[in-house]
């Protein structure tokens, strides 16, 4: 009855090295399976099952470049699509596993040509025609390009999802840093891509966006920072509240800002941490900071873990995106705070959309807004 | 084996699937509690050992005692072997299911069901977290002592059935100094509640005491009732760099002499150091040859004074420097970077081997002297860490995947101290188990007639074998 396939799959001796390895194997080495990414992950959190923790997919990851499991394993797929891609296991690895970056392989080749999931494709197709990124702006109100940027200093990125659906985000900039640049003809920078499957369109789309902008980007969205960063570098990128922090800090450069009221009170303000800035980049300090000028900041427990938005993660996945996210709900209301902050568009939208389904007061709004109304620009939410 | 397989039931045979087990076993904890796929079952084939993999024909997640029991009773019916697993950070490959069959997955059950000031104990379901238990005891005012490095990650269930150590063993012991009493399910199905919510109580054979440390090989502990303290007025920790671990050694005989007896008491050597600098960035020096980290905890006047003795007691034995916490806070980073020593030294290379022998504190400096010559004279690169204080040593050593000659060289130098171990007085394991990576040297440290012993009580408890068979009690 013993058939020779089952035999070496027992034995784990069976190695088919028949395909190419999907994962670069320095990458893959790295983790030493001691398991300290588990409290960190939220999907772990919400099965307490180890295929879904970092670890275990690091170990199917191992099994499919060693043969064992095949790329094509609905178990496989499953597990690479339920990752919401947070990289909150990053920063709690001890070994220095770069968990982000073998995931972006993994989804180059479970999500590659037909297999990409459809809201991806359209989403990776869609913020890749220029023109109509620039009509999105317009039509919706976002900051007006000033031209081509004219140095190698830093002008500010407007993004795709912000300039089509969060356009007060730039406008606001534009008031805290009146005179910076923003170049005209900005493409996408091609996060979207890296994170769905096209890994070396999110690369050449970087480039060409570090192209248009000859010195620093200044962005507002956590996840396009960290892309960024890894393409061009980290000196390339200023996250918006690094920038201000830096620029505002000798006291001179910051524009009068008071203190926000609620009912005569302060206001009370937490922080939804952008994944990518926090874990890919360390913006940890920063933006608590310029909330704690303005307003009384409130550390919500939950506030560096995943918000569940995750890039597609909240179209592809809306079922465990919810999951992820009900429990940060009930911590936000349950705070009496009034605004949540956030640092990323993903975040803003799905947070918004959470707090409007249960018909909240919470306000949700970005932090250059939050700092916009304190210098005295109302837009209303 | 002793038990028939039931009728209708094929053979237990690794590698397939039996319908009628699977039928079975959906019907207990539903299809999707139970997994069979390759992707599906590949992450339970290993722990956090290295080199050890082995791949079982079904996961069950159970969520229930009940559960548990109505898997136990099928698995002796059927001889479908079943290895139970926590978290999965074993470090002895105790959860790795070497012979296939299922692997039973704690995780589920996880809940912290009480803690009680007045009777100064928690009550937890085996999946919660450690850290879990630790912090429902803080939030009263109570603390859960044991201390293992893994604490965030690894289950109460796992941290008694391997009877889990931690920084904190000189002062306070070990998890079975807290072991109050275990609900587990015996292989054969029936429920049992070992010990109880007493601190006196002799009535039987210590069963709670031999189920702590027993590698999941006798019974599955489903829940646990642990004794706690009042949680110390403070806490703070200092460190003393030194030239040698030899020295640091000295330094750690005298501590004790002196009649302080430290909540904590770690070493790392140079390359432990500079590894755990690299991840942590604490402003470690670089260039020492060995670091003591040294703690106490109580009243503030008595931890005050403690410190005291023992910054002085470092700084006569030849400390280069020495340096306190200037808090609790600061005390805690300190920790928390010793214990994350083992997988920062893995960023030195692919495999990462670390071993866990333990002499009698008056061997710890020669002990730590001959690790150092084993290593050069089987040219491995070995780095080692401990717990000073009861003797604990983790000497551990790296190498790439794929160099077979550096693996064969590894396992010769962690043969000879073990050898070296056992010949100061000492033993193979302090607190990371036998599991199957290690049990090749237990008689070496057991004798032929308590091997002959674990034997007898593992067949007393499991006639069939179907518990984590090949380890404990082989």
């Amino acid at each position: 009855m013993k058939s020779p396939d089952l035999g070496a799959r027992a034995a784990g001796a069976d190695v088919d090295r028949s395909t190419p390895a999907v994962f670069d194997a320095e990458l893959l080495s790295a983790c030493i399976s001691c398991g300290f990414c588990l409290p960190a992950c939220p999907t772990y959190a919400l099965t307490l099952d180890e295929r879904s923790s970092p670890r275990g997919r690091i170990t199917l990851m191992r099994a499919i470049d060693e043969g064992r499991v095949s790329l094509d394993d609905p178990g496989a797929q499953e597990q690479a699509s339920f990752c919401l891609g947070c990289r909150a296991c990053e920063p709690v690895c001890p070994a220095g596993v770069q968990y982000g970056a073998l995931l972006e392989q993994w989804r180059d080749v479970t999500w590659s040509g037909t297999r990409t999931p459809p809201v991806a494709g359209a989403l990776r197709a869609a913020v890749r025609v220029r023109p109509a990124l620039g009509l999105a702006g317009r039509l919706r109100g976002a900051a007006r390009p000033t031209g081509r940027a004219s140095g190698d200093g830093i002008a500010l990125m407007l993004g795709c999802a912000e300039r089509a659906m969060l356009p007060g985000v730039s406008r606001a900039v534009t008031r805290l840093l009146p005179g910076i640049d923003v170049p005209a003809g900005q493409g996408c920078c091609g996060a979207l891509h890296a994170h769905n499957g096209a890994s070396a369109v999110g690369a050449d789309l970087a480039s060409d966006l570090g192209e248009t902008f000859p010195g620093t980007i200044l962005t507002t969205a956590g996840g396009c920072a960290a892309h960024l960063a890894h393409v061009l570098g980290r000196d390339r990128v200023r996250e918006l509240s690094e920038h201000l922090c830096e620029v505002w800090s000798d006291g001179t450069g910051a524009p009068p800002l008071r203190r926000l009221t609620v009912d005569g009170r302060p206001m009370r303000v937490a922080l939804q941490d952008s994944c990518h800035a926090r874990n890919a980049l360390g913006v940890v300090a920063t933006p608590r900071e310029l909330i704690s000028r303005v307003a009384d900041y409130v550390e919500l427990p939950s506030a560096s873990t995943c918000c569940g938005s995750a890039g597609t993660y909240s179209y592809l996945r809306r079922a465990d995106s919810r999951r992820v996210l009900d429990p940060k709900l009930d911590e936000i209301e349950s705070s009496g705070v009034d605004v949540l902050v956030v640092i990323n568009p993903g975040c803003q939208l799905q947070v918004r959309g959470g707090l409007a389904r249960r018909r909240s007061a919470v306000r949700v709004l970005h932090l250059a807004e939050l700092l916009d109304e304190a210098m005295g620009g109302h837009e209303g939410a | 084996m002793s038990v028939p397989v039931a009728s209708g039931v094929l053979p237990f045979v690794r590698g397939r699937i039996d319908p009628r087990v699977l039928a079975e076993l959906a019907a207990v904890v539903g299809r999707e509690r139970v997994l069979t796929g390759d992707a599906d079952v590949e992450p339970f084939s290993r722990d956090a050992t290295p080199l050890f993999r082995s791949r079982p024909d079904y996961v069950v997640l159970p969520r229930t005692t009940d559960e548990v029991a109505a898997v136990l009773r099928l698995a002796t019916r059927t001889g479908v072997p079943v290895t139970p697993r926590g978290a999965g950070s074993n470090l002895a490959a105790a959860t790795v299911p070497e012979r296939g069959g299922i692997v039973l997955v704690l995780t589920s059950l996880d809940r912290v069901l009480e803690v009680s000031v007045d009777e100064l104990l928690v009550v937890a379901q085996a999946g919660a977290t450690t850290a879990a238990v630790a912090d429902a005891a803080t939030a009263v005012g109570l603390l859960f002592p044991p201390d293992p490095g893994s604490r965030t990650v690894s289950t109460i269930g796992g941290n008694v059935a391997t009877c889990a150590g931690g920084l904190r063993g000189l002062k306070y012991g070990v998890t079975r100094n807290y072991v109050l009493g275990c609900e587990a399910v015996l292989p054969t199905g029936e429920v049992i509640r070992t010990g109880g919510r007493l601190w006196k109580d002799v009535a039987g054979y210590d069963l709670t005491r031999l189920l702590t440390g027993s590698e999941g090989t006798l019974a599955v502990i489903t829940e646990v009732t642990a004794a706690l303290l009042p949680a110390p007025e403070t806490s703070r920790t200092g460190l003393a760099y030194f030239d040698s671990l030899a020295e640091a050694g000295r330094a750690v005989s005298a501590i004790i002499a002196a009649g302080t007896l430290p909540a904590t008491l770690e070493f790392l050597d140079h390359a432990c150091i500079n590894a755990v600098e690299d991840y942590a960035r604490l402003g470690l020096d670089r260039d020492a040859g060995a670091l003591l980290l040294f703690g106490d905890d109580g009243r503030t006047e008595s931890v005050e004074r403690s410190l005291d003795t023992m910054a002085g007691i470092c700084a006569t034995a030849g400390a280069r420097r020495v340096e306190l916490a200037a808090d609790v806070a600061e005390s805690e980073h300190l920790l928390a970077a010793r214990r994350c020593s083992l997988p920062a030294l893995a960023r030195l290379g692919s495999v990462t081997m670390l071993e866990d022998v333990t002499v009698p504190r008056p061997a710890l400096a020669r002990m730590v002297d001959d690790i150092a010559s084993i290593a050069v004279e089987l040219d491995v690169t070995c780095a080692t860490f401990g717990h000073a204080g009861d003797g604990n040593l983790h000497p551990t050593i790296v190498f790439d995947a794929g160099d077979d000659d550096a693996r064969v060289r590894a396992e010769s130098a962690f043969d000879r101290i073990f050898v070296r171990a056992l010949e100061l007085g000492g033993t193979i394991t302090g607190e990371h188990g036998v599991g199957a990576a290690k049990r090749p040297w237990l008689v070496r440290r057991l004798g032929p007639d308590q091997m002959a012993l674990l034997r007898r009580i593992k067949t007393a408890f499991d006639p069939a074998g179907i518990l984590n068979p090949g380890k404990l009690g082989s």
